[in-house]
């Protein structure tokens, strides 16, 4: 355990070093937090509904905030399979799912948390009705945050799924691209899932994706109450379990029939 | 010419090269419907429970959406070079093998690399635009038809121009400047809707520093018969030149940039 805690750490450090880069997409994402919320507030204004909507933008801003997580992230194991350079993955005496589960969630975890405090700063500055708003209460902001780490484990174990795909069509592009796609229709990045149809929202919810940031967010919000807060809570540690075993087995399975490239 | 017949055969053998791999280019293609195709979900789903935003009802917003759609990725598609490897080259050296070449550089740049990936976008853009003006009752009368094909061709060198920013801006910085992507990629997601829905600071910067909106939405606005901000006819057919206006200003700061280049090949 204490291996993958090295791992997790050292990846964590190393995601603090782009801090130019950090700023450009911060200033991105806070641009189309802003472009995004204007369009709502325009439909808002012609039709009403019963969402509040202040809702709506604490919901884009909580998204573009913690975009970084969804964002596939490693991109260093295809290069790895592709030239040989798993061997020396391989020969280390840790797990290989592990080792890598670990690395992804330091960088998905740092990535965002980098952007996070800046953009929620940000949008906690801005006037009533454009801004991020309080959560609903502090038990509420607990069970977000909770829900929020459910939700980064549930994220790298479905990343670890596609690259496990991945490593059989050595090709990062096609299916790791179309999943990667998937995942911010379905997360509620493209459009927040609170205004989908209401019959479409029953089976979204209950999906992967959803469980990610969407789930938090609605905690955040109030849109869940706390009476629900368990069950929500435990259908992400539900998926978080079944995508682990799941990737686990995977990669078991492409580890046996893996090829080393190169000499 | 020649430029023109060297473009068009480097796009002959690009394109050959990029369907050596068929499992991969199909693949890749289909990521594509599957973005573009979400975009749209996006803004049929705001449809079916705004019904409409302002004055424009939802016909008008596939419009507008299509318009976008199939003028940037036209764009993405034969721009490839400048919209997307630009950076990569000043950062490796690539440039260098261009720069003593007997041709200019933006013409070698732009003969580097072609996209066809970016089809099923380009046609989920136009499914959007068809569904619009049917849905709009557009009268599709000779001028509106040119309106629109003006308005197209201006939005290419529209968007090659706000890409070209992105270049001046590496080739002083070698990094890829992510700010920049706030006016391409930025004026993409905002303006596929009509540019009056923004509150004053994000209608001026997309009508007078990235003109999207005098390039779409007035002649675009025109053909659906309610010409945005209350602007006459003739206007709708002027505005549109503001793309090839702002791609010759950066045409010409490109080359002025060019003179600072430093190799950073070895």
């Amino acid at each position: 355990m204490k291996a993958y805690l090295t791992v997790f750490r050292m990846r964590l450090r190393m995601e603090t070093q782009y801090r130019g880069a950090v700023l450009g997409g911060i200033v991105c994402q806070i641009f189309f937090g802003l472009v995004l919320i204007a369009v709502y507030r325009a439909l808002y204004a012609g039709k009403p509904q019963s969402l509040p909507f202040s809702h709506v933008a604490t919901y884009v801003w909580l998204q573009q905030a913690f975009f970084r997580m969804l964002l596939a992230s490693d991109a260093e194991l295809m290069d790895k399979v592709r030239t040989g350079g798993i061997a020396y993955d391989l020969c280390r005496p840790l797990y290989l799912y592990g080792f890598y589960y670990a690395r992804i969630m330091a960088q998905k975890l740092m990535g965002s948390l980098l952007r996070a405090f800046p953009m929620l700063v940000f949008a906690a500055l801005l006037p009533e009705g454009w801004g991020i708003s309080l959560p609903a209460s502090l038990p509420a902001l607990m069970l977000a945050l909770a829900a929020l780490l459910l939700g980064l484990g549930c994220v790298c174990a479905m990343e670890n799924m596609s690259m496990g795909f991945t490593m059989r069509t050595l090709d990062p592009k096609g299916f790791q691209a179309m999943l990667n796609l998937l995942m911010m229709i379905l997360s509620g990045n493209v459009l927040p899932l609170t205004l989908y149809p209401d019959s479409w929202q029953r089976v979204i919810t209950l999906l992967p994706y959803a469980q990610m940031l969407d789930a938090p967010i609605r905690l955040y919000t109030g849109e869940y109450g706390i009476p629900q807060a368990p069950g929500v809570l435990l259908l992400q540690a539900a998926w978080t379990v079944l995508l682990v075993l799941a990737g686990m087995m995977l990669w078991k399975r492409n580890q046996r029939r893996l090829i080393i490239q190169g000499g | 010419m020649n430029t023109v017949r060297l473009y068009l055969r480097s796009m002959g053998i690009l394109m050959k090269s990029q369907l050596q791999y068929p499992l991969s280019f199909l693949l890749q293609t289909l990521a594509q419907l599957i973005m573009e195709g979400g975009e749209m979900l996006a803004v049929v789903l705001l449809v079916d429970r705004f019904d409409h935003l302002h004055q424009w009802t939802a016909g008008d917003l596939y419009f507008f959406f299509g318009l976008m759609s199939v003028t940037f990725y036209i764009t993405e598609c034969f721009g490839r070079g400048i919209t997307g490897n630009f950076p990569s080259m000043v950062r490796s050296g690539q440039l260098d093998t261009l720069l003593i070449r007997p041709r200019g550089i933006l013409t070698q740049v732009l003969c580097s690399a072609v996209d066809p990936r970016r089809i099923t976008c380009i046609a989920v853009g136009t499914l959007s635009l068809i569904l619009g003006s049917r849905l709009s009752r557009v009268a599709w009368t000779p001028a509106n038809i040119l309106l629109l094909a003006e308005s197209i061709i201006c939005g290419f060198w529209l968007i090659l121009g706000l890409f070209l920013i992105e270049a001046i801006l590496c080739i002083h910085s070698v990094k890829s400047v992510e700010i920049a992507n706030a006016l391409t990629y930025g004026g993409r997601s905002a303006c596929q809707y009509p540019v009056d829905a923004y509150p004053p600071f994000l209608r001026t910067l997309f009508t007078v520093i990235a003109p999207f909106a005098m390039v779409m939405h007035v002649p675009a606005s025109q053909i659906l018969g309610k010409p945005i901000f209350g602007w006459p006819a003739w206007a709708a057919w002027i505005s549109p030149l503001a793309g090839p206006l702002l791609f010759a200003v950066m045409v010409f700061l490109f080359s002025r940039a060019i003179r600072f280049y430093r190799s950073t090949g070895s």
